[in-house]
């Protein structure tokens, strides 16, 4: 279980969860009508139905392949590997969802999902995840 | 200078947050307005905020800090009035309903759940119940994999299969640990996830609710869940009343 902290630690830490709470701090809470809100151009972003993501033909390859090598004589056991292939999927989806329509604020907070999520799920993926924001700011 | 408005809690609430950090680089300095009954969470509004990850963060542990204390009612990130006397002026406007709300939210807290499917797993599940999917994939296997045409195939298939079970199960998450909360409600759909849906439960009974999450870890193996909470209750805050009406216009000026 993930327990938000409530006070921030120094150094840009703490950010535990915070990839899983972002779209309730972005997309709920109360809204008065005589503020005005900061522009969140690009937010649509996190929008992205995961059903769409799973209908694509590389999706289609990727279940051929993984039933063709699962072992239907082992029970269901969880597999450690998992993660990763959703992180994949996920972030391969937001990326061709996001393309051309782009402004800059959408860029930060897609990288803001980004880091918040390597943080918060898996360590060990960081080094990887970071070529893939640094291909993103080239556009 | 314009007010970077965080919540609203009852001025009667007992830890404040005051004296820490929110948005803003350097972070601005949390400071309380009162009105009444009502007060609010507020700092200056930087300049230029954008939803940036320290800004969110900011936002998000100035809410948990208050929400630690008492019923707060969070506003959505980036909201900004036009100065301090237009925040007490909202506060005082619409005390009754803001005041209405903190009733109703006192003592309970937001959980949100993200449930995910262990793709091994779920896969299991698929050739298990679908003889089709398990012939199609013997066959593919005795052909050295299949034709890119029958790999395509296959897999549209199992992915069919797969969004089935994604609906299923997020239905089963929803119905089983709704009598366990007060009320929930279903989150942004986005990427990553198959089911997000908040649950709004009271403090006291937040340990029956995660035991109905374990047992329902227990009871889909295929189905991980993630547990944030507890949060201040952002999807349970409903929009002020008669939005479009009334204040909304008189107030738009800023």
């Amino acid at each position: 279980m993930t327990v938000v902290p409530a006070q921030q630690s120094g150094g840009g830490g703490g950010s535990s969860g915070l990839y899983d709470v972002l779209e309730l701090v972005l997309d709920r809470g109360l809204v008065i009508d005589a503020f005005v809100r900061v522009s969140l151009v690009g937010i649509e972003i996190l929008k992205i139905d995961v059903r769409v993501v799973v209908a694509s033909v590389d999706t289609y390859l990727r279940f051929a392949e993984a039933c063709n090598r699962l072992d239907l004589e082992a029970g269901p056991r969880k597999s450690p590997g998992l993660p990763d292939i959703v992180g994949e999927i996920t972030e391969s989806g937001a990326r061709g969802k996001s393309k051309g329509a782009l402004s800059g604020a959408a860029d930060t907070i897609s990288d803001a999902f980004k880091q918040a999520r390597e943080e918060g799920e898996a360590e060990p993926r960081r080094a990887r995840k970071t070529t893939a924001s640094r291909r993103k700011e080239e556009e | 200078m314009s007010t970077y408005v965080y919540g609203i809690a009852a001025s009667s609430h007992p830890a404040l947050p005051e004296d820490m950090g929110g948005v803003g680089d350097p972070a601005r300095q949390v400071r309380v307005l009162k009105e009444g009954g009502l007060a609010a969470i507020v700092s200056d509004a930087p300049e230029g905020l954008r939803p940036k990850r320290n800004d969110l963060l900011a936002h998000q542990n100035v809410l948990s800090e208050a929400g630690a204390g008492g019923a707060v009612l969070p506003m959505r990130f980036g909201s900004v009035a036009p100065d301090d006397e237009a925040v007490t002026g909202v506060l005082a406007e619409r005390a009754d309903h803001y005041l209405e709300r903190l009733k109703a939210l006192d003592g309970r807290v937001e959980y949100n759940i993200k449930a995910t499917h262990n793709e091994e797993a779920v896969l299991h599940r698929v050739m298990a119940e679908s003889p089709e999917i398990r012939a199609f994939t013997e066959a593919n296997r005795q052909a050295g994999g299949g034709t890119y045409e029958d790999r395509l195939r296959l897999g549209e298939m199992v992915a069919a299969a797969v969004q089935n079970l994604e609906a299923e199960d997020a239905a089963v998450v929803r119905r089983e640990l709704e009598p366990a909360a007060e009320a929930a409600t279903v989150g942004p759909e986005s990427t990553g996830w198959i089911a997000n849906v908040s649950f709004l439960v009271d403090r006291g009974t937040a340990e029956a609710f995660l035991a109905a999450v374990e047992e329902v870890r227990t009871g889909h193996p295929e189905l991980e869940l993630r547990v944030n909470g507890p949060l201040p209750p952002y999807s349970f805050v409903e929009p002020g009343p008669s939005e479009p009406a009334e204040t909304g216009q008189r107030l738009e000026a800023g």
